[in-house]
Formats: C-alpha cells, structure tokens, sequence
C-alpha cells in the first residue's frame, strides 16, 4: 500500500505495526474490512504515537467536513430547478424551449437583478414549493399562479404577444393550445380594464393561456385552462400573500385570474371573461 | 383529456387518492412516477451538489447553472441509473463530468497536475514525531485559507471523502480514476493541508 520514499524510511515507519499514511488515511475513513480495523484497534490500545496521529487525523477530517461545507444555494434557485424539472418532465413541452416562464427561460446574468426583485416577494413560496407539495395539495397550484403572476411583474417580462386587440391575441393561440377560447370585445370588459398581451405558459402540467390585463394599473394574470374530465378541480383559497385569487369555470374551461386589485373588480373581469365564452357556446 | 404521464409529479398530488392510485396501476412504470422517483432521489442532494459545484467553480451563477444543468442530464439519463447502486454517486459523477465541459472545468483540467510526482511533503508524511500532529484547527478562517491552497484535483477528492462522505471505489467512479489514485490524493490533500496548518514557529498550538 504504501511507497515510501527513501528520506522517510525510518524503523518505526517500516514497522508493520505501526499506521502508513495510506493505511491511517483508510483508517479513519472507514475503508479497511473488519478484520484490519481490528487489527489497528489493537495496535492503538498500546502505541501512544499512533493514537496521537490517529486522533490529529480524525479531528482534521471533522474541520475539513465542517469547513468544506462551506456555499448554500440561494432560496430561489430550487424554485428555479423544480420549475426547470418539471417543464422538462412534460413530454407536451418538449419542442418548446422552456415553457415554464419567460423569467426562467432567460439566462441568469442577464435576469439575475430583474429576477431577485421579482422573486423577492416570493422567497417565502419558493423554499416551501417541495413542501407544500406533500403537505397542501391546493397550495401547490396557488404557489404555481402566484409564481406565474409575481414573473410577469417584473419589467424585463415582455409577453409573447403584445397586444390589446383581441383579434390579435386570439388567433394567435391557435395551433399553440389544444382548446380555444373567446375573448370579450374591449366594449364588453369593464371600465378601466385593458388587455395588454398574452402568453403561452404551463400550469399544473397543462398548456395554459395566459392573458395579461390591467385594471387602474393593476396587474392582473388570467390562467385559462381547459377543463378536462379526468381532472378533479381543485379548491383554490381566494387569498395568498396579499394577491387575490378568483377562480370560474365554464363547460370547457377553467379561469383562474390573480392580481392585487380588489375582489370585486376582479370578479367583474372574470365574469366578462366567462359570458365571452357563453357566447363561444352559441356561435359553435 | 388528462394524461397521468403528462403530468408533472406535483400535478399527481393535486388527483383524489384513489384516482392517482388507479391511474398510476395503469401507466406503471410511467413517465411521472420516473419523475417522481428522480426527484425524491435527487432533490435531497440539491444543497449537497451546489456546494460541491460551487467549489469547482468557485462562481455563484457559475455552480447554480452547473446544478441545473446537471438535474436536466440526469433526469433525461434516468433510466440508465441502476437501482440499488449508489445514486449519490451516480448524479455526482454528472456534475464533474457536467463541469469539465464548461470553461472553468477546460481550464482546471488543462492546468499541470502531476499524479506520482515526489512529493516533499513525504518527510513529514511519515509523521513520527509528535510535533507533526500539532495542527492549527482553533481558527475556521485558516482552514478555509487552507482549502482554497490545495490543488483542485486534491481539494476535490478531499471534499468527496470528508464533505460528503462517499466510499473510496464510489469516488474513483466519480472521478474516472484508479482507487489508487483516489487514496494517494486524499492522502496528498491532507498532508498539504496539514503543512498549511502547521503552527509557525513562535506561535502557541
């Protein structure tokens, strides 16, 4: 085991009782098989030196544990990772580039300062996403709205679609999204509500519209969904972290709308988005 | 229609016992259970492989895009992990391997590292007298100090086996090595950081 070289062929170190470095390194690792750590043992209940060596090299072996254990990831970047997994875990979005959201898609450098003070607000949600998971099923869609919601505040969020016309934004899903959806006409939403762009995003594993609106400069995220048989839907609370959640469905799909307004304007908005997709029902 | 195999692994949470029961009898071995088992393994490892990542890299952005990228290679390679081997080990030799792809990993490994060169350490190696065992372990800002010193190939090794505690033969499959070759770096690690720790003359221990 050992290759001495000549300046340290001393009689004690020749000694086969006595601990190599190589030997004394497997020692305190836990390496050897039971017979020669017995061995060892033995030799140690009666060589002082060797204890001594032993007893240095496991207290070195503690401080390097210690010290090494040295750089803690930031709380957002498992949020980052998770989100990454599990757009990558879904074969639907597989030919697109990260779907999961434009703050992830980017790359760090560029989004690192933007990111921080759009994830600020959510560190909270962030270290708890694994948790929650286990813990608060429902949660685990509200954290994954609000995330979405909290990403499109931040000023280098621009969506894919820019636009306040409706018969921009709309066909623009087609082709994109496995369901379609009417959008109201800019009469029919309610006062001082402005569509201002629209994006492609995932939710729950499941394509999603996602429709950006402003409400007395509000910003307010629309999730549409398509309602599906097999899913059970999920009772989502009205509240999180100060942001206001409103859930409404329609025979085909489920609107989830997330904004810091006030409930009531949002209901308003949400249900103008719903009696759009009434009259979706009769043109069919 | 809803596709359990679709669905992330959070997703699966969200089903009624009964129906994520029944849907994961039916598409057993399914994508999502793949992903689920993936992540139980290797979430828990995620502190773990940043700060090793962070030691290669020694860059924050640097080690956070080397973790990421290192869960997206195993998480496609999934199935050739071998259950009931060594999964630490396993995503472990990812991330190296992950990192000597990058520009700092080029860099390191192109830097000279010379396995069997004599080492003249080896005098104190033998360590007969007890002064050798009088090292400086009272201040943690020294052994940091010490750390940074060492050869990254030595330093690397070193972290494997105390930090994350992982078997000789587990760390040669990490690094592509010889277990020899493993055993003599963290031999040559500790003995360096045992000079570095050397108390100088005139101090007390």
């Amino acid at each position: 085991m050992n290759q001495p070289t000549q300046s340290n062929q001393s009689a004690e170190y020749l000694d086969p009782n006595h601990l190599g470095p190589d030997h004394l390194n497997a020692y305190i690792d836990g390496e050897l098989p039971p017979a020669e750590q017995q061995g060892i043992e033995q030799h140690l209940a009666s060589c002082h030196a060797c204890t001594l060596r032993v007893l240095s090299a496991t207290k070195l072996k503690a401080a390097t544990s210690r010290a090494g254990q040295r750089f803690t990831p930031l709380p957002e970047a498992l949020a980052r990772l998770t989100a990454q997994l599990h757009s990558q875990s879904d074969p639907q979005s597989q030919p697109q580039p990260k779907p999961t959201g434009r703050i992830y898609s980017m790359r760090p450098a560029s989004i690192r300062p933007v990111a921080w003070a759009a994830l600020a607000a959510a560190i909270l949600l962030a270290i708890s996403l694994l948790g929650w998971r286990q813990l608060h099923q429902t949660n685990t869609l509200a954290a994954e709205l609000l995330d979405q919601h909290l990403a499109t505040l931040s000023s280098a969020a621009t969506p894919q679609v820019i636009s306040t016309d409706r018969h921009t934004v709309k066909p623009w899903f087609q082709g994109r999204l496995p369901f379609s959806f009417n959008l109201p006409d800019a009469t029919a939403l309610p006062p001082d509500t402005t569509l201002k762009g629209a994006d492609l995003t995932y939710l729950n594993g499941q394509p999603a519209a996602l429709l950006l609106f402003t409400i007395h400069k509000h910003e307010v995220s629309v999730f549409l969904t398509q309602r599906t048989t097999g899913s059970t839907l999920t009772a989502l609370p009205n509240t999180r972290a100060g942001f206001t959640l409103h859930t409404a469905t329609t025979p085909d799909l489920r609107i989830v709308a997330v904004s810091d307004i006030n409930p009531a304007e949002l209901d308003n908005l949400v249900t103008s988005l719903v009696q759009a997709q009434a009259s979706l029902q009769i043109s069919k | 229609m809803v596709n359990a195999q679709c669905l992330p692994a959070y997703a699966l949470t969200l089903l009624p016992r009964n129906l994520r029961l029944a849907e994961a009898l039916r598409t057993m071995p399914s994508v999502t259970t793949r992903s689920a088992d993936f992540e139980q393994l290797a979430l828990p490892l995620f502190a773990s492989l940043y700060n090793h990542a962070f030691w290669l890299t020694r860059n924050q952005a640097e080690a956070e895009d080397l973790v990421q990228e290192t869960f997206s290679k195993a998480l496609r390679a999934f199935d050739t992990f071998q259950p009931g081997t060594n999964f630490k080990a396993w995503i472990f030799r990812i991330l190296r391997n992950t990192f000597l792809t990058t520009r700092t990993g080029i860099a390191t490994s192109r830097t000279v590292f010379l396995e069997d060169q004599p080492d003249t350490l080896d005098t104190i190696a033998a360590g007969s007298t007890p002064e050798d065992t009088l090292i400086r372990l009272d201040n943690q800002a020294t052994l940091h100090a010490a750390l940074e010193q060492l050869q990254p190939q030595l330093r690397e090794a070193l972290l494997l086996c105390d930090v994350e505690e992982i078997k000789y033969k587990d760390i040669a499959v990490i690094l592509d090595v010889p277990i020899g070759t493993v055993m003599s770096r963290i031999s040559r690690a500790r003995r360096t950081l045992r000079q570095l720790l050397q108390p100088h003359l005139g101090e007390s221990l």
